[in-house]
C-alpha cells in the first residue's frame, strides 16, 4: 500500500496540450480517491501519467516517498483497469488474470490456481475458461478487477471502470467495487466523469478543468460547500441554481426581488455584484407574496419519480406566447412529487439561507456559506488532505 | 474508446528496436525492389544485350533507347494494344461487371449468392497457368468448348481475335476483386437512408443516385486505379497468345518480354521498363491524389 | 437481404395486373442475367473438374469416361510431382518470409513514429506493383544472375518477398493500427517486455490478419509464373506453375491428361487455404489482397 504524492506534476502532449497542470495533490494509503471533471479535463492522462503510460512532462511522482516519476510502468507496482477493460481476446478468463504473474515467471499451474483464488473471490470460478468474448459487460469488469488484483499491486488506478455498464449494473458494481477497495485496503484513484459515482464512492475527491484541480475535499465538502461556480456547476443530480445579482443593505438584489444573505456572508459594500448558489433541494416553493420570495412562472416540470424538477422563470409577466421559456432568469426547484405546481402557474420560490452560499461574480470563487446540515469543515481528518491544495484559476 | 488514432509507442519499442524491426524487410525491399528499379534507369540508357558484343561491354548509349522506342512502330502499336487492353478489361470490363455482380447479389437469397460469389472468387484463385491453359483449351480452334457451343468448328478466336480474347480472359479472372470491393462498399451505405429516400418516394434510379453512389464514389476510383495498375503490369496474357499473332496482342508485359529475353535487347527493354515505370508513377499519383483527397473530405 | 424485402410490400388491394407482368418479368429477366453469368464464369473451370477423370480427355468439356488413369500418369512423371513439391517449398519459403519480416516491420511503423513513413510506403506500394508485374524482369534477371542466385529457388523466394513485402505491410499495418492500445499498455503495466507484449499480445491479437497474409502470400507465390520462368533453368527444380507448359508432345501437342489431372492437383491446395482461412477468420476484404 502507498501514498502518492504529485508534486507540481504536469503531461503536455506534443501537440501542445497541456492535458495536466502543475498539479500539486496527496492521496493517502489506503484511500478511495475519485478524479472528477468534465470530458476533455484531463482526467485519464492524469491517470496514465502516474501509471507512467505517459512521460511527465514536469514535476515528480512519488509513492511512499520513493521517486517514480521516471519508472517503467512495469516497475511501479500498480495496477490498472482500463475504460475497455483491455481483456486480452485470446486468452482465458484464467489466462488474463493469471497474466501478471506470468509476466514474473511463475509457473503455468501455479499461476493458474492462483487465478481461480482470485477469480473466486470475485465470483468468477465458473467462468475461468471463458474467452472475454463471451462474457457480459459485468463479468468482464470483474475479469479486469482480477487480473489487476492478481498482482498485489499497491495502488489501483481505475479510469472509468463502471462506464460500460447498464445502469443498474453500475449500481451494484459501485457498491461492490468500494466494498472490495475496503477489504484490500488498496490505494485507488478512479477517474469518472459521473458526479454520482464519485458522491457516492470516494474517501476524497478532486474535481478538475482543464488540466487544473478546482477543488479536492471529502464528497460531502465538495457537495456542499462547492468551492466556486465551477465545482457548484458540475456536483448534484441537478445543477446548482446560479443566480446572478447583487449585495444590498437589506440583502441580495435578483431580478428585481430582495432576497435574503446566505448565512455567515461577509459584509459586501453594497452594489457588489454576486452570484448566489442554491441547490434545488433547498429551493422551497412558496405563494407569492411571502417575504424573501422570488415571484415567476411555472414553466417545465420534470417528474423523477419520488420527487419533482419545477422551472420557474422569474419575473412579475406570465411567459408570453411562443417565447423560449428557459431564456431569462430561471429558477429550478425540487419538490416531493404530489406537490409540484401546475405548468403556467405562479408561485413564490426561496432559497434556504442555511444552505445557500455567495460567490464573486468576478472570479467564481466562494465568498461564504454555511456548513450544512450534516457538519462537515474544512479539515477532514483524512491524513494528508490538508497536503492537498487547491490550485486557484488565475 | 480505446486509443487508436495517435500511434503511441504503447510496448514502448524505442526507435532502435523499431529500426530492428523494420531492417530485414527493408533491406529485402530495397534488394529486390529498389534496386533493381534503380537499375533499370541505368540500364535503360546503354546498349546492352543478352548475347554477343554488347553483353561483354555496354555501352553508354544516353537517350538513343527512348528515342528508338519513339520511332519504334511495334512499341507504339504495344502502347496502344496496352491502352485497349486496360480500358477494355480493367475499366470496362472489371469494374463494371463487378459493379453489376455485387449490385445483384443484394437482391438475392444468400444461397444464390454464395454459390455466385464462390465461382467467381474461384476464377480470381486459381493459379495463373491452369487459367490461362483452361482459357486456351477454350478457345481452342480444332475442339475447343466455345466453338462447340457456338457451333463454329475451326474458329480460331486467338487467331482471329487476340485482343478481343484476352481482354475477356482478363475480365473473367480479375472480376472478383472489384465485386467484393463493391458489395463491401454497399454494405456500408446506410440502410437508414435508403428507407428515408425510399419514403422520400424516390425510386431505384433516384435512390442509386442520391444514396448508393455518394457512399461509393471513393471505392469506385479506388478500385478503377488499382486494377488499372495490376492489369497494366499483368504477364499472365502472354500465356495465351505470347504477343500473337503478328503482334496483335503484344501488350507491354509481353513486347518487354519478347524484346529483352526473346531476342535479347536488354538495354532497349529496360528503356520500355522505364516508360512502363513512369506510366505506373502517373496511374500511382493520380490515385494517391484522389485519395488524399477524399480523406480530407470525410 | 431476400428477394422479396427488395420490393414494396403488396397494397391490400392489389397492384394492377400490368405492373405484376411486368415485375414477374422484370424478376425473371434477372435470373436470367445472373444465370448466363454464372455460365460464363462457371464455363472454363468445368474442363478442369469433369477432363481428369476421362480416360481420353479432348479439350472439350463433356462428361467423362471414367477413369483414374491420368492420375497414374501423373504419378509417373518424374516433373510432376516433383513440381508441386517445388511450388510447395517456393512458397512457404516465401510465405514465411513475408509473414515475418512483414509483421515485425508493420508492427514498428504502426508504433513508432517515423518522419516520412506514409510517404515511404506508399512508394513501396506503387514499386511493389510495378516489378512482381514486368517492368523490372531485366534487371531482376541480371541482378540475379550477378549475385548467383540465377537457377536457386532461394532467389525466386528472395525476389518474390521483396515483391509482396509492401503490400504486406501495408495490410497488416492496418490491422496494427486498428488494434487497440489499451491490450499493449495493460500488458505494459503489469511490466512485460516489449518483446512480451509483441509475443503474448499483438501476434495473437493480430492473427487474423497473419492468417490473410500468409494465405495471399501463399497463394501469390504458388500461381508466380513469371519470376520462376525467368530464373530457374533445370526442369528439376521448376515450381508447378512452369512445368505446366512443358507437358507437351515432341509434335507440340499438350499431353491433356497429364495436365488436366496436374491442373486439378495445382489448384486444390489454394482453394483448401483459402477456404481455411475465410471459414475460420471470415473473409474480411483488404484493398489489395491479390496483386
Ligand atoms: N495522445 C494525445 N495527444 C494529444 N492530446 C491529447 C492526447 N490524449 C489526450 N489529449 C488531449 O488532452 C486533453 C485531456 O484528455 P484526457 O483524455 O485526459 O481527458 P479526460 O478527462 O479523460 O476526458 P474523458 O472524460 O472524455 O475521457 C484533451 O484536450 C485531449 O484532447
Ligand atoms: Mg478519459
Amino acid at each position: 500500500m502507498a501514498r502518492i504524492i504529485l508534486d507540481t506534476l504536469s503531461k503536455q502532449y506534443p501537440n501542445g496540450v497541456l492535458a495536466v497542470d502543475a498539479l500539486d495533490l496527496t492521496i493517502a494509503d489506503g484511500e478511495f480517491f475519485a478524479l472528477l471533471g468534465p470530458s476533455g479535463c484531463g482526467k485519464t492522462t492524469l491517470l496514465r501519467t502516474v501509471a507512467g503510460l505517459e512521460n511527465a512532462t514536469g514535476g515528480r511522482l512519488l509513492s511512499d516517498d520513493r521517486d517514480v516519476t521516471h519508472l517503467p510502468p512495469g516497475k511501479r507496482d500498480i495496477a490498472m483497469v482500463f475504460q475497455d477493460y483491455a481483456l486480452f481476446p485470446h486468452m482465458d478468463v484464467a489466462d488474463n488474470i493469471a497474466y501478471p504473474l506470468r509476466i514474473r515467471g511463475e509457473h503455468r499451474t501455479q499461476r493458474r490456481a492462483k487465478a481461480l483464488e482470485t477469480g473466486t473471490g470475485l465470483g468468477l470460478e465458473n467462468l475461468m475458461d471463458r474467452r472475454p468474448g463471451q462474457l457480459s459487460g459485468g463479468q468482464q469488469q470483474r475479469v479486469a478487477l482480477a487480473r489487476a488484483m492478481a498482482c498485489q499491486p499497491s495502488v489501483f488506478l481505475f479510469d472509468e471502470p463502471l462506464s460500460n455498464l447498464d445502469a443498474r449494473l453500475r449500481l451494484e458494481a459501485r457498491t461492490f467495487l468500494k466494498k472490495l477497495q475496503k477489504d484490500l485496503g488498496v490505494t485507488t484513484i478512479f477517474v469518472t466523469h459521473d458526479q454520482a459515482e464519485a458522491l457516492a464512492m470516494a474517501d476524497r475527491m478532486a474535481v478538475m478543468e482543464l488540466g487544473k484541480i478546482r477543488q479536492v475535499g471529502t464528497p460531502a465538502e465538495v457537495f456542499h460547500r462547492p468551492a466556486n461556480t465551477f465545482v457548484a456547476n458540475f456536483i448534484g443530480s441537478a445543477p446548482m441554481n446560479l443566480l446572478a445579482g447583487e449585495t444590498a443593505d437589506d440583502g441580495l438584489r435578483i431580478g428585481g426581488f430582495t432576497v435574503p444573505f446566505p448565512h455567515d456572508s461577509p459584509r459586501l459594500p453594497p452594489g457588489t455584484p454576486v452570484t448566489l448558489g442554491a441547490r434545488p433541494e433547498y429551493v422551497d416553493v412558496v405563494g407569492t407574496s411571502t417575504p424573501g420570495a422570488m415571484a415567476g412562472t411555472v414553466t417545465i416540470v420534470e417528474y423523477l419519480g419520488a420527487t419533482a424538477l419545477v422551472s420557474v422563470q422569474i419575473g412579475d409577466e406570465r411567459v408570453p406566447d411562443g417565447a423560449d421559456p428557459v431564456l431569462g432568469l430561471t429558477v429550478q426547484a425540487m419538490v416531493a412529487e404530489g406537490t409540484e405546481p401546475q405548468i403556467g402557474a405562479r408561485i413564490g420560490v426561496t432559497h434556504q439561507p442555511n444552505r445557500s452560499l455567495l460567490y464573486a461574480a468576478d472570479t467564481g470563487d466562494l465568498v461564504s456559506g454555511t456548513g450544512s446540515g450534516t457538519g462537515s469543515g474544512t479539515g477532514s481528518g483524512i491524513p494528508g488532505s490538508t497536503a492537498a491544495t487547491v490550485s486557484t484559476t488565475p | 474508446m480505446p486509443r487508436t488514432a495517435v500511434a503511441t509507442d504503447a510496448a514502448g519499442l524505442g526507435r532502435a528496436r523499431a529500426g530492428g524491426f523494420v531492417a530485414p524487410a527493408l533491406v529485402l525491399v530495397g534488394l529486390f525492389l529498389v534496386f533493381p528499379a534503380l537499375w533499370t534507369i541505368y540500364l535503360g540508357l546503354t546498349d546492352y544485350r543478352l548475347t554477343g558484343l554488347a553483353a561483354a561491354a555496354p555501352k553508354m548509349v544516353g537517350l538513343q533507347n527512348f528515342r528508338d522506342a519513339l520511332a519504334d512502330r511495334f512499341f507504339l502499336n504495344s502502347l496502344w494494344l496496352t491502352l485497349i487492353y486496360v480500358a477494355g478489361s480493367a475499366i470496362i470490363g472489371q469494374t463494371v461487371l463487378g459493379f453489376a455482380l455485387a449490385w445483384m447479389m443484394q437482391k438475392v437469397r444468400p444461397s444464390v449468392r454464395g454459390v455466385v460469389e464462390t465461382v467467381v472468387l474461384l476464377a480470381w484463385l486459381l493459379p495463373g497457368s491452369v487459367v490461362s491453359f483452361l482459357w486456351w483449351a477454350m478457345l481452342n480452334r480444332r475442339d475447343g468448348t466455345l466453338n462447340a457451343l457456338l457451333d463454329t468448328p475451326g474458329y480460331n478466336w486467338l487467331i482471329q481475335h487476340p485482343m478481343l480474347s484476352i481482354i475477356v480472359f482478363n475480365t473473367w479472372r480479375g472480376t472478383a476483386f472489384s465485386m467484393m470491393l463493391f458489395s463491401a462498399a454497399l454494405q456500408a451505405v446506410p440502410p437508414s437512408q435508403l428507407e428515408s429516400a425510399r419514403m422520400a418516394g424516390a425510386n431505384g434510379a433516384q435512390q442509386f443516385r442520391d444514396v448508393v453512389f455518394p457512399h461509393i464514389r471513393g471505392h469506385v476510383l479506388t478500385n478503377t486505379l488499382l486494377i488499372s495498375l495490376w492489369t497494366f503490369n499483368d504477364f499472365s496474357p502472354y500465356l495465351l497468345t505470347a504477343g500473337g499473332p503478328n503482334h496483335k496482342s503484344e501488350i507491354l508485359p509481353a513486347f518487354i518480354y519478347n524484346r529483352a529475353i526473346g531476342t535479347g535487347e536488354l538495354g532497349y527493354g529496360a528503356a520500355i521498363s522505364l516508360i512502363m515505370l513512369v506510366i505506373n508513377l502517373i496511374i500511382a499519383l493520380l490515385y494517391l491524389t484522389l485519395l488524399r483527397t477524399r480523406k480530407v473530405k470525410t | 437481404m431476400t428477394a422479396t424485402a427488395a420490393r414494396p410490400a403488396a397494397v391490400p388491394l392489389g397492384p394492377p395486373p400490368s405492373m405484376v407482368v411486368k415485375k414477374f418479368v422484370s424478376r425473371v429477366l434477372f435470373y436470367v442475367v445472373i444465370a448466363l453469368l454464372l455460365v460464363f464464369f462457371m464455363l472454363p473451370m468445368l474442363w478442369i473438374v469433369l477432363a481428369p477423370f476421362d480416360a481420353s480427355p479432348s479439350l472439350t468439356i463433356k462428361l467423362p469416361d471414367f477413369s483414374t488413369g491420368n492420375f497414374s500418369e501423373l504419378w509417373h512423371n518424374p516433373y510432376a510431382l516433383r513440381s508441386l513439391l517445388n511450388a510447395l517449398i517456393i512458397s512457404l519459403g516465401t510465405m514465411a518470409l513475408v509473414l515475418v519480416f512483414g509483421a515485425l516491420a508493420s508492427y514498428a511503423l504502426s508504433r513508432v513514429r517515423v518522419p516520412g513513413r506514409d510517404a515511404l510506403l506508399y512508394a513501396l506500394l506503387l514499386l511493389s506493383s510495378i516489378v512482381s508485374g514486368t517492368a523490372a524482369m531485366v534487371p531482376i534477371f541480371l541482378l540475379m544472375t550477378n549475385v548467383h542466385l540465377i537457377d536457386s529457388q532461394l532467389g525466386v523466394v528472395l525476389v518474390m518477398t521483396g515483391g509482396l513485402l509492401p503490400a504486406a505491410i501495408f495490410i497488416l499495418k492496418d490491422f496494427m493500427d486498428a488494434t487497440p492500445r489499451s491490450y499493449e499498455e495493460s500488458a505494459k503495466v503489469f511490466g512485460a517486455s516489449p518483446l512480451q507484449i509483441l509475443r503474448h499480445v499483438v501476434i495473437p491479437i493480430a492473427r487474423p490478419g497473419l492468417a490473410t497474409i500468409a494465405v495471399w502470400a501463399l497463394v501469390n507465390a504458388w500461381g508466380n509464373f513469371l519470376v520462376p520462368f525467368i530464373l530457374l533453368r533445370s526442369a528439376d527444380k521448376y515450381p508447378a506453375a512452369v512445368v505446366m507448359y512443358t507437358f507437351y508432345t515432341e509434335g507440340g501437342q499438350p499431353k491433356l491428361g497429364l495436365i488436366s489431372a496436374f491442373s486439378l492437383m495445382y489448384s486444390i491446395p489454394v482453394v483448401i487455404a483459402y477456404l481455411v482461412v475465410s471459414r475460420r477468420y471470415g473473409f474480411r476484404f483488404h484493398g489489395g489482397i491479390k496483386s
